[in-house]
Order: C-alpha cells, then structure tokens, then sequence
C-alpha cells in the first residue's frame, strides 16, 4: 500500500497534462471560431471554451468523465443499462468476443508448448514460424480473415474471436515452453531414479512448476485479445462493442465518444488482468509457490 | 413502445408461419453503417412490406473494412448494395456482378472546398490537397481528374491526394483544401462543425457531368439462372421499393426506423432526419428500374477516364431489367 | 482432387524428413533446413487447398499468384515500404524507444516516483493504445508523422517499465562493490547498473518491433496519403485485388521478421555475458 501516494502523484500529474494538452490542442479552433465570429477573446474567455467544445481536438477530462457517467452510471438509475447506448452493453459485447478469443488462444497455446516441449521435430520446425506468425499485421487484414471466414458461414463472435486468438496464443506459447522446461536437471534426474513415464514427468513435475510462467503470461494474452477484439470489431461495427463505439465516433468527429470508449476499455483491460493477478495469487498459494 | 411492436410482429409472425409455408431468406449487405441512406430497406423490413412477400430478410450493416463484393462472393449475402463503378471494376477481377434495381436516380457525391484556401473552381484544383475516399469509392474522383487532365499522383501540375478517413477533419483542421462529401451526410457535419455554407465551395458531381450510379442493387450473375431466386429477387426488389417509396413520403418516420436499427446507439435523430430528407431528392427520380441512359453515361466516363481507365473494356450483361420489369408490373 | 492427395502426401514425407534431420546431431545445416521445410509445406497446403477446392480469388489467392504479383509491383511495394515501414515505423521506433529509457534513466534517482510509474506505465501498456490512431491522425496530419505518434505511443510503455524494471536489477552485493569502489552516480549508472538493465531492455525492445510495424500499418486506416503499406492493404481489399493485398502482407512479415532478427542479433552482441545467451 506504500505505492499509493506516489501512484497518485504520478496520475496528478497526468491529469494536469491532460487539462494543458486540452487547452493547447482546442486553442485554435476556439480562436477561429472567434474569428468567424468577429469577437476577441481574452485569455480566460479561450481557456473556458476549450473546456467545453462539443468536438473538442482533444476533450478535457471531466468532459469524458461526464459522457462516460451519461452512458454507464446515469444508464443503470434509469434501468437501461443493456440498453444499445450505454457503453456496458457495449463493454459486455467486447468482453465477450475478448473471453472468448483468449479461450482458445490459451488452449491452443498450451497444447502447442506441450507439443513442442516433447517433439524435437516441432520445436525445430514450428518455433521459429510462431516468431514469425506475428511479425505479419493481423490487426491490418483483420477485415479480410472477418470476411473469408464468413463465407465459411462462421458466426460474428467466432470471427471477432479468431482475431483475438491470433493475438493471445503467442505470449501463452512462450511461456508455457519456458515454464515447462524450467525444473532444472536435477529435478528431471529425480523423475528418472524415480522411473517416472513421460506422462507421469509431465503432470506431477512440468505442469506444475510451469504455473508461474502460465500466469504471467495470461496476463499479457488477455490484453492481446483485448486488442484483437476492438480491432475485429472496427470491422464488423454492426454487432457493436466498444471498436464499433470509437469508430463511429472518429466517423462523426466525437471525440469525447473516442476517449470514453477509450477508458472504458483501458478499464476493462484493467479489470481482466486484475481478475487474472487474483487467480494467480491464489492458486499459487494453494501451490506452496507464492514469493 | 416500440419493444410491444417488435414482440406482437414476432407473434405474429411465429402464427403465421405456421399456417404458409416458411419465408425464403434473403440477406442483403449494405455498403455502409446503418444510416438513413438505406432507410427504404429498414422500412420494408419494419413495416413489413418483406413479410407480405413472403420474405424473411436480413440486412447486413457495412462499414470501412467491409467490400461488398467480397461479402458476396463469399457467400455471405444473397443481394449487396454497391456503386456501380466498383462494380464494374469488380467485373474486370472476374466477379460476375449484375444490376438488378436502382433505387438511386441521382448522385450524391460532390467535393466540398473552404473558400478561404483559395478554391473557386475546378481551374483551381492544380497544386492543392483533395480528401478522397478509397476502398473503390475513388473511381468516380479519379475519372473526373482524369477529364480535367489533372494527375493524381503527386507530379506537379496535378493534385495531391489524400486518403481521407470516415469523417471530415481534414477540411476543419485545415490539412486539405477539399474533401469528399456526400450531399445526405459529411456536408452536414462540416455544416454541424460551424462552418457556413457561405464558406464553402461545394461541386456536385451531377453538375459536372461526372455523375456515375451509386447504391444499386447487385447479385451474382450465375445465380440469376435459377428461377426460383428470380423469383425470390423479383419480391425483394418490389417490396424494397415499397419501403422507399415509404421512406420518401414519411422522412421522420423513416429516420426514427432507422435509429431503432443502429446497433452502435451512436447515431443522433437530428442528423438522420436532416439525411432521410436528403437522400428523398436522390431517390425521387427511380422507380427501382435502371435508366439505360445513366447506365450509358456512367460506363463512358469509366471508359474514357484518361491513361488510367477504371475499366478497360465495355462490360456486357452488368445489368439486367428482367427483375424490376417483372416487380414493376 | 490430385491436388489435394498431392500435398498431404507431400506433408507426410516432409514431417518423416523432418524427424530424421532433428534426430542428428544439430548442426547448421538442419538449424535452417528444417524449419524451411516446415514453411514449405504450409506454402504448398495454402497452393493445394486453394486450387484443390477452386477457392475464388477475391477470398484466398494461391501463393503462387501472391508471388507473381509482388515480383511485378516491386517499385510501389518499395514505395510503400519506405513511406510505412522507414518513415512511419522506425522513426516513430526510435523516438519512443530512445524517450522510454531516457525516461527511465531520468526518474531513476527517484524511487518515488519509480513506484507511481511502474504501475501507471504497467497499466498503460495493457491498453488497446491503437485506439488512438484516429486521434494521431488528427493531430499530427495524414503524413507518416501522425504514424510515427501513433508507434512512439505504442512502443513506449513497454519499453519504460521493462527499462524500469532492468535498472533495479543489479543486486545489493554489486552495488556494495561499486560503492566500496567509491563510485559516483554516474560511474555506477554507466558500468553496472545499464548493463545489467540491457537483457529487460532489449525484451522491451523486440516486443517494441512487432507493435512499431501494427501500429504504423493501422494507422493509416485512417487516413494517410495515397501511398504506404496500410493504404495500399485497404484500397486493394476494395478493389478485390486480393493478390496485392498478400504481396504487402509478405513484405509487412519479412521487414517484421528481419526488425525483430536485427534487435536479437544486437542483443546477443550486448548481452554475450547473460545466461540465457549462453545457453
């Protein structure tokens, strides 16, 4: 808890960057339209416009504070928190093509780690081409992968989910081939004294000690599905979510819609690798592994 | 309210699909985000109109990423709405894309200049940035440069072009001296912006001869072999029509339908009224049928584009009037 | 049909090869053989199914079309390159990257704010930071400069807290040392503690080279001049020229694949002496 004050400090600061970027950034316009108008504007007359323009260059935060209040917390008194305009309706629907990507993601990751760890021939041969797999721009032909899986007749939110999968299997793969080769020789010689099968090794050593690793690297999958679905969702925006929400948001120069959907997905993000940190401290408290 | 509407239609048509026999499904993908430009089909469907048909349709919303033509080879639409330019450029690829109704008379498309970046005319095009849409909504820009001798690729002389996005910061933030705009939407957001129309310099693409059909109807053709999907089309085409006709006279009306159907909750109702009440002026002059002289005239201006045609050859069998002749009977 | 029977035979004789090779002792020659087989064989499943199932060509085109069209664009897939991948990528590379660890190094006598910044910075680089891009664009222009914002705000996160993280690194018995030596601030910075920061750095620094090439190629999306890697993805996925569409993504993965062997390739320079190197 000694890390509060000085996380403050640093979030203080942030939102006094903020509040001078905003004034900066929204000066012009306030002084064009001035212009247009024929009025002078005083310095305090500016900075009070730019805290208040409807299609701010970059809104202030009790600007975005308000939108994001008017589409969750205000939603919800009202009773229509699933309603189309509140955002965790469309938080729900991000949340969902996310979890759902991130799934898979793990499943295949582990299963791939598995597989490499016990067969030569794949760690040589599959290795490097997963390295590879994500040098190429998935994010960029998210809309073509969308469509060629459509015509396959593939569900929206398997599609959404594909994107999010490509993103988090990699970080899971990685770490599982690290956490499964990490029990040391001496530990591996005890399994053979032992005369342990593979299986056996595997399940009452590798699985185990590879845990930590695991979880690390769930931390940062979930944040790479999370990705993934916000770009999947630029393009497949009639379904919604919180990419459909900051697309048609720059297509009509919202930009206070920008930034809500913005931080309302940071806060997702948040919450799931908070979520996942908790998984983590738990299990691996009931492991005996916790530092 | 309208939630007991949605539910009793549901009721009913849970009752009456018991009695007939099941609707042929349609599905059709718009070219853009759900938007009054496409109010005739949200108001066919929500009226009921398909229903009458026997329809059971669903419409597809677009967006930036989505190419109708590609939905449609896919097999991911029965029916796709496109400009006829690209869908005659998709032909050259060897996709075999036929017109079967154009809802759409006139076109809509025009570039918005500022005055005060010096643009009174075309004569002032040379040496100034134009915002364009790309993703096969350039063709009907490039083929206008092309009749003014203007080059697009940055030599001097021409234009300097620049992909703009989905909205029209470009022009606000001063970064080019025209955008493209259509006359239902992006002008009215430099308008909502606080520019003044006496700021403006606006060339529709109607007045300059350079108009080419936009929102049609597109199949594939070999489907339109089969006669029960003839059938099926000839149905879809006169009860979409029906809703347009609709849309026309209910503006409002049509725009709240609309509304309802926007997935994202993003759209404002004084935007989409103010685009419905547009886009009647575009569609008033169209029964659904293709005007063979519009057709004629979008082909040539493609044909004749300068060195760099859009399509190479006269395309044969783009469209077909088999359809809206038997729908319009 | 042939098709079809041909390449999984091919697949099943490769994967045997492939067994074989990794069961000799390793050596240079099947270090690179077998994953090159590997990447064939997916190249000839791609060509097989494509031909096999008569998939059209605006949905999947085959590789050997893909490689037909890249050898005859190469002046506009250059051109690209250049305006996304050196203008927009590593310019915006370079200046997050080289802002991050200055940064870092900056706050670094200050374990104050070290512990406000480790969890902002941790926080931030989980966001989906792409979401700016729209915004970049409107700042900064249509230019490669908006791109460059767009990656130096990707890639900066990232690169701070792994730096961050790399400079607490050394352990209390060397700096002991440094301090038994009488060594000044600086002295200590330069000889032990950014040397022992270098493995979290260049951690920081390759997965910096994937974001860098996602973030400049997404960003013009929306909206950039009518040249450059992502401009040329998305009109041509319009235009169903789906064979240039792939011809740039292969560019988009071999200038990603030869960034990240480039900053692997110095790291092993700078950090000969970590275990994990050694290896």
């Amino acid at each position: 808890m000694r890390n509060i004050l000085p996380v403050l400090t640093v979030v203080l600061a942030v939102f006094a960057l903020w509040y001078g970027g905003a004034v900066m950034l929204n000066k012009n316009w306030a002084y064009d339209k001035a212009e247009r108008a024929g009025v002078e504007l005083s310095f305090g007359e500016m900075v009070r416009d730019t805290m208040t323009q409807e299609k701010p260059r970059l809104p202030p935060p009790h600007q975005v504070g308000a939108e994001l209040w008017k589409t969750t917390g205000a939603m919800v008194q009202r009773g229509r928190a699933f309603s189309k305009r509140s955002l965790i309706y469309h938080g729900w629907i991000t949340l969902s093509s996310t979890m759902l990507g991130f799934v898979f993601g793990t499943g295949l990751g582990i299963l791939l780690a598995i597989g490499i760890v016990h067969n030569r021939a794949m760690d040589k041969s599959v290795m490097p081409w997963i390295i590879a797999s994500q040098t190429i721009p998935i994010l960029a032909i998210a809309p073509m992968i969308v469509v060629v899986l459509a015509s396959a007749q593939v569900d929206d939110l398997i599609a959404k989910g594909v994107i999010s999968m490509y993103l988090s299997f990699f970080p899971v793969v990685v770490g599982m081939v690290k956490g499964l080769r990490s029990p040391d020789h001496m530990q591996m010689d005890q399994m053979r004294t032992w005369n342990a099968s593979r299986g056996q090794t595997f399940w009452k050593l590798r699985l185990p000690a590879s845990a930590p690793y695991l979880f690390a690297s769930l931390k940062v999958g979930i944040a790479a599905s999370l990705i993934g679905a916000v770009v999947a969702e630029l393009s497949l925006s009639q379904d919604g979510g919180l990419g459909a929400r900051m697309l048609v948001g720059s297509y009509y120069g919202q930009t206070v819609q920008i930034w809500s959907a913005l931080i309302a997905a940071a806060t997702l993000a948040a919450l799931m690798v908070a979520s996942i940190g908790l998984v983590q401290r738990v299990t691996l408290k009931r492991m005996g592994m916790a530092q | 309210m309208k939630k007991i509407v949605t539910t009793a239609l549901a009721g009913a048509m849970a009752l009456g699909a018991s009695f007939a026999q099941a609707a042929d499904d349609v599905t059709l993908q718009l070219k853009w985000v759900t938007q009054a430009q496409f109010a005739g089909y949200y108001v066919a469907q929500d009226k009921g109109f398909y229903e009458e048909e026997d329809l059971n349709v669903t419409i597809k919303p677009g967006g930036p990423d989505i190419a109708p033509a590609q939905v449609i080879a896919g097999g991911g639409a029965d029916v796709v709405l496109d400009w006829m330019p690209s869908a005659l450029a998709s032909r050259e690829k060897g996709l075999d894309l036929v017109n079967i109704a154009q809802p759409y008379k006139s076109s809509g498309m025009m570039l918005t200049c500022r005055k005060d970046a010096g643009v009174s005319s075309p004569d002032d095009f040379p040496g100034k940035t134009l915002g364009v849409w790309f993703f096969g909504n350039e063709y009907p820009f490039l083929s206008w440069m092309s009749k003014l001798g203007l080059k697009t690729d940055g030599s001097d002389g021409g234009v300097t072009v620049l992909k703009q996005g989905f909205n029209v910061d470009p022009l606000l933030q001063k970064q080019a001296a025209c955008v493209s705009t259509m006359t239902y939407n992006e002008y009215w957001q430099v308008i909502d912006a606080g520019l003044t129309p006496e700021e403006l310099v606006v060339f529709k693409y109607e007045d300059q001869g350079v108009a080419t059909l936009e929102d049609g109807m597109y199949v594939l053709g070999e489907n339109l072999k089969d006669e029960a999907f003839k059938d099926k089309m000839v149905r879809f085409v006169r009860a979409s029509m029906k809703g347009w006709k609709y849309a026309e006279e209910n503006p409002d009306e049509a725009a709240m339908i609309v509304l309802d159907n926007d997935a994202t909750g993003a759209q404002t109702e004084k935007h989409q009224k103010r685009m419905m009440s547009e886009v009647a002026k575009l569609t008033a002059g169209s029964n659904g049928a293709l005007d063979e002289a519009d057709y004629r005239r979008t082909v040539d201006s493609l044909l004749t584009a300068g060195s760099d045609p859009v399509i190479t050859k006269e395309p044969e069998g783009a469209y077909t009037l088999e359809i809206t002749d038997a729908a319009l009977k | 049909m042939i098709w079809i029977v041909f390449v999984l035979v091919f697949w099943a004789a490769a994967w045997r090869v492939n067994i074989v090779l990794t069961a000799q002792k390793p050596n240079r020659f099947n270090a690179f053989a077998v994953p090159a087989l590997f990447g064939i064989t997916l190249l000839l499943l791609w060509e097989g199914f494509v031909r096999g199932f008569g998939i059209s060509p605006v949905l999947l085109p085959a590789p050997s079309a893909i490689a037909v069209t890249f050898s005859q664009n190469l002046p506009v897939l250059w051109g690209d390159f250049v305006q996304t991948f050196v203008k927009g990528a590593l310019s915006g590379y370079i200046i997050g990257c080289g802002a991050a660890i200055l940064v870092a190094v900056a706050v670094d006598r200050s374990p104050f704010l070290q512990r406000g910044l480790l969890p902002v910075g941790n926080f931030v680089a989980a966001l989906p930071i792409i979401g700016l891009a729209p915004i970049m664009v409107m700042w900064f222009g249509f230019d490669w400069q908006s791109k460059a914002a767009v990656v130096v705000a990707m890639v900066f996160f990232p690169v701070l807290v792994n730096t961050v993280q790399g400079l607490q690194a050394s352990d209390a018995m060397q700096r002991d040392l440094m301090r038994t030596y009488a060594a000044s601030y600086p002295q200590a910075l330069m000889k032990l503690r950014l040397p022992a920061a270098m493995p979290f750095i260049f951690n920081g620094l390759k997965i910096a080279t994937t974001l860098a090439l996602i973030g400049a190629i997404v960003a013009e999306f929306f909206g950039s001049p009518i040249k450059g890697m992502g401009f040329r993805i998305s009109t041509e996925v319009g235009r169903l020229a789906l064979d240039m569409v792939w011809a740039e993504i292969a560019v988009a993965a071999i200038a990603g694949s030869a960034f990240y062997g480039l900053v692997a390739l110095l790291e092993k320079g700078v950090t000969f002496w970590h275990p994990s190197q050694r290896g």
